[in-house]
């Protein structure tokens, strides 16, 4: 039967022996699970581990336990053993007995389970010597390493529901406020709203009646780093919304999850439970509040992550977006007044509590404090989640973190913000990552998504891809963000298939302001930075669509022709056989020809052949 | 018993009713917002953009749709700045780029000074205005119609595509339509759309008195609210 | 049997008309697709007007009006995964498929569904088969799972014989 806890004695209590406990355990195997985990078959990892130590007699003298994302998602399923913390990456089940027969049983390492330094091609033994983590300031990311986001115990055990604890043991409601205020945290959700002021104006808002929401709606594609935290530690989330709710005077939350993180859903609905059965959520939690969360699930729509709309889904309506003349903090959900915040920003809450404000902002620059954690992702040698101080420069976490380019091929730009964001030329890559250095290069920080491009991306196709995502997630409601998106669109649609014009140019720009002063909500009023970032950097790409009908990245079909060097193709058929369009033909042995009426320029058959006979241009 | 608020719209002070829009405290004081999706005695839903103003707050000034604005002791609007002048006429142009083949829209883009269409024309039959829609949940209380998909996808539609027994066959979702009404010279063949300016004449007189209500015939073929009213 | 189904869904949330959503989803879930019976059925239970049911299913991806394939690929079109080659999986279900996003085949064996970022970023071309996350796919080895999905069912069916 688990303790409820009921005074601050009790959970100091439970965490002192619960630390006690892991004092006697030899080993801790710890493996990353979550979502990236388990599709890179993590948990058949964690099966033959169980399964092995059994069967060794190790049951019950090591501890297994498998965690979320620790963020170095490249180099998944990840072994980590402690106390030597030795970190192998890229395990498989067949590598187990070896894992438990040398390194638990006799302290050895397995070289070749180790991780290699992609700068200096050494091999690194320790967990806190890999150079991607040590560039890293791991505030958040560093608690999902620690626990088993299915166990409430593993959070207390390292200090979780301290800062609760701290707070209803005697803070008042405005000092917590103002706590929350002086370390400077702003928004992580992409708004960048100073959150102290936000819970303040909440709180003074006229009604009894308030709520509260994390936005786990994480739609911007390439983001991911709401899901970690959410998969992968669960409690701090709660814990940021009792403390956020006692400080507003809100006895009501939600976590409104986007469909399409079904772990994510589980984790938190697990979450909940425990916190219920220990009495953390419930009438009367520590003698001075009451509060409940239920979870909401949402069904796929990516403008259900600005905040009326998702007020809108909550109520069971369709989101559409409303306008925001009376702020949400005075009317929200069924019009009453409403804090809505961002995952990673109620996750930030109890760290700043338990540290203090003044430790939160010696972190960060003059207005943008404290940590944020990215999602690098695209043509990079370390894909992952990356935390950093704000204000770190964009060279720093693309190289230094990073590890450069893949392949060789250089880095030519990278995309923050999402689709709200913009894409910025590597000449800008010394620029401080922080709210406001990005908006006036014409991007954002927006949620986190950072998706390098290297030359063989194309910045007229990527404004493209962006504008055709928005126009199939727009609600639909207004006039310039329903006409505008799609006339940008036809535009962009010209000039990736050779039917560009000049004028097309201004006109775009033009389109473009008019939909960012006029667009009804966020997600239209956003919708042009693709398009305005990749015309202010990448302009000349643009032109020589037009003017040349030239694809410098060998990426827009109409522009392209794919073809076979008959003196490099030896006939082995494989590209006839991967054409998903039956479009090439040959004998066998004999030079293969494409037939350019039936090609789509899908660059399959490219991929498959290993003689280079086939080329673009 | 109404309650007042002071407000200056285009440096008139202006005494306001509490609880009404600035669009329609606008228009009771002869200031014209040209406006399209706002019919009197529905609710206002801020679909079209056209009747944006600038809000100025704290030295900035914010654009906003009026209609969904509700009036408040000191707020200060413009309606007639140039930025203003150019976002409204851009908007209009989207709209009559889209569907030319209506009075309503040919006349309200000309009231919004669109004097060239840069976008290849479309044929499309309706604008998203969403006026029946509401006459039909609002008026009538039926809720036969309603939007239905999301972005290029919306459109307006019954409950599975098909008349329900519950629709009231009053016909006024059609009698508000805007699209309802051919341009004067004729309905436009597929591939022949063009701007009608043959009304732009109605502009002079709108120019000689800036910002005022002229009472004009554009602002009858765009069904606006105020000559609505007036029956 | 699916009066009974709808039945347990609608336990406990008459005239709630907020819980539409919750309720549509698990309509989704354990019927694969919205029907118009069921629509109706909820608008009258949940006391929400019917053009307003008829919306909510419409306007959310994760509803389907059709009844879907027995198998279900999911292709992530997330800007990571565009920038990978994301739009050659797509390519390759086409073209061994015949069918577009949204479509289902003749057979009934696939749907082809499309998703704008499923957070897998690091691994992707991710191409979900199923519910189960295919991590670095290729145009080959999407392929190949197609036909393997194909070989099960054969092999089912002739157990079944």
């Amino acid at each position: 039967m688990p303790p409820k806890l009921k005074t601050l004695e009790d959970i100091k209590q439970l965490r002192e022996s619960l630390t006690a406990q892991t004092a006697d355990i030899g080993h801790t195997v710890t493996i990353s699970g979550g979502t990236c985990g388990n599709a890179s078959g993590s948990l058949k990892v964690v099966e033959a581990m169980r399964s092995e130590l059994a069967s060794n007699g190790f049951a019950g003298k090591v501890h297994v336990r498998v965690t979320g994302c620790q963020g170095f998602c490249e180099q998944e399923p990840i072994v980590i053993i402690d106390p030597a913390n030795i970190f192998y990456c890229r395990v498989s089940p067949d590598d187990v007995p070896e894992i438990v027969n040398e390194t638990i049983r006799k302290n050895q390492v397995i070289e070749r389970l180790l991780y290699t330094d992609s700068a200096t091609g050494e091999k690194i033994t320790k967990e806190s010597d890999i150079p991607f983590y040590l560039a890293q300031d791991r505030v958040l990311l560093s608690q999902n390493r620690k626990i088993d986001p299915c166990s409430i115990e593993d959070y207390i055990a390292i200090g979780g529901y301290s800062a609760l604890a701290k707070v209803l043991g005697g803070m008042a409601p405005e000092q917590v406020i103002k706590e929350i205020k002086n370390s400077g945290l702003r928004g992580r959700g992409g708004g960048g709203y100073p959150t102290g002021r936000k819970w303040q104006q909440c709180r003074e808002a006229a009604g009894d009646e308030k709520y509260v929401i994390c936005n786990a709606d994480e739609g911007d594609p390439g983001a991911y780093m709401d899901r970690s935290v959410l998969e992968g530690n669960p409690h701090a989330i709660l814990e940021g919304m009792l403390i956020g709710s006692f400080a507003i005077g809100a006895n009501q939350g939600y976590i409104y999850v986007r469909n399409e993180y079904p772990l994510a859903v589980i984790n938190a609905r697990k979450a909940i439970e425990q916190a219920k059965l220990f009495g953390l959520l419930s009438d009367d939690i520590l003698g001075r509040h009451h509060f409940d969360i239920e979870i909401m699930r949402g069904a796929g729509a990516f403008v259900c992550g600005e905040s009326t709309a998702l007020m809108a889904s909550l109520e069971g309506k369709v989101g559409e977006p409303r306008p925001k003349d009376v702020h949400t903090v005075q009317e929200g959900l069924w019009n009453k007044p409403t804090c809505l915040n961002n995952v990673e920003t109620w996750a930030n809450v109890p760290q700043i509590i338990n540290k203090g404000a003044a430790w939160f902002a010696s972190k960060g620059t003059e207005g943008s404090k404290g940590t944020k954690i990215f999602a690098l992702t695209g043509r990079i040698k370390n894909t992952g989640l990356v935390e950093v101080a704000m204000g770190t420069p964009l060279r720093t976490i693309i190289h230094s973190i990073g590890g450069g380019p893949n392949d060789g091929v250089a880095i030519k730009a990278v995309q923050t913000g999402g689709p709200s964001g913009g894409c910025l030329p590597a000449e800008k890559f010394d620029l401080p990552v922080d709210f406001e250095t990005l908006a006036k290069a014409g991007s954002m920080v927006g949620s986190g998504g950072m998706v390098v491009m290297d030359e063989r991306t194309c910045m007229v196709d990527v404004a493209k891809y962006f504008i055709a995502f928005l126009q199939d997630e727009s609600c639909g409601k207004c006039v310039p963000c329903r006409l505008g998106l799609s006339r940008m669109l036809e535009i962009l649609t010209d000039i990736t298939e050779g039917r560009g014009k000049p004028e097309q140019l201004d006109l775009l720009e033009d389109l473009g302001e008019t939909m960012t002063e006029t667009c009804l909500c966020a997600l239209g009023k956003t919708a042009a930075n693709p398009v305005l970032s990749t015309l202010r950097y990448f302009r000349q790409e643009y032109e020589s669509h037009i003017q040349d009908k030239y694809c410098s990245a060998g990426v827009c079909r109409e522009l392209i022709q794919y073809s076979i060097d008959p003196n490099n193709c030896t006939g082995c058929g494989a590209c006839l056989k991967a054409c998903p369009n039956k479009a090439i033909t040959g004998e066998s042995e004999k030079p293969h020809r494409i037939n350019q009426d039936l090609c789509s320029k899908c660059g399959i058959c490219k991929d498959v052949c290993k003689f280079e006979a086939i080329s673009v241009c | 018993m109404q309650e007042y608020v002071n407000i200056t719209i285009d440096g008139a002070k202006i005494s306001a009713v509490r609880g009404t829009s600035v669009l329609d405290t606008a228009m009771e004081y002869g200031i014209c917002i040209p406006h399209l999706c706002h019919y009197p005695g529905l609710s206002d839903i801020g679909a079209c953009r056209l009747c944006i103003v600038e809000h100025i707050v704290n030295g900035k000034a914010k654009v906003t749709a009026s209609c969904t604005l509700n009036v408040a002791e000191g707020m200060v609007i413009r309606t007639d700045t140039d930025r203003i002048k150019r976002l409204r006429r851009n908007i209009a142009e989207l709209l009559v780029a889209q569907a030319p083949n209506s009075r309503a829209i040919q006349d309200v883009a000309v009231r919004c000074g669109v004097k060239q269409v840069r976008y290849p024309f479309h044929n499309d039959n309706c604008v998203l205005c969403g006026r029946c829609v509401r006459v039909c949940a609002e008026m009538w209380q039926a809720k036969a119609l309603g939007f239905v998909g999301r972005g290029k996808d919306r459109h307006v539609d019954f409950p599975f595509g098909r008349k329900p027994d519950f629709c009231k066959s009053c016909n006024t979702c059609i009698d508000i339509c805007p699209m309802t009404i051919t341009p004067c010279p004729g309905p436009m063949k597929s591939g022949e759309e063009y701007l009608c300016l043959a009304c732009e004449g109605q502009l002079t007189m709108a120019d000689s008195l800036p910002g005022a209500c002229v009472w004009c015939d554009l602002g009858k073929g765009f069904q606006c609210a105020r000559q609505v009213q007036a029956g | 049997m699916s009066e009974n189904a709808l039945e347990t869904i609608l336990e406990n949330r008459r005239s709630q008309p907020h819980q539409l959503i919750e309720v549509l989803q698990d309509v989704q879930e354990t019927f694969g697709y919205i029907s118009e019976e069921a629509m109706t059925t909820v608008s009258k239970e949940l006391g929400v007007p019917l053009i307003e049911v008829y919306r909510v299913a419409n306007y959310y991806k994760a509803f389907s009006l059709a009844p879907r394939g027995r198998h279900i690929i999911t292709v992530c079109m997330g800007t990571a995964c565009h920038v990978r080659g994301a739009p050659r999986m797509l390519d390759e279900v086409r073209g061994q498929l015949g069918i577009e996003p949204g479509q289902t085949t003749s057979d009934g064996m696939f749907t082809l569904e499309r998703v704008n970022c499923l957070g897998a970023c690091a691994l992707g071309p991710i191409v979900v088969m199923d519910g189960k996350y295919h991590r670095n796919m290729t145009p080959n080895k999407l392929r190949k799972l197609v036909q393997s999905v194909r070989e099960t069912e054969k092999e089912v069916g002739a157990d079944a014989a």
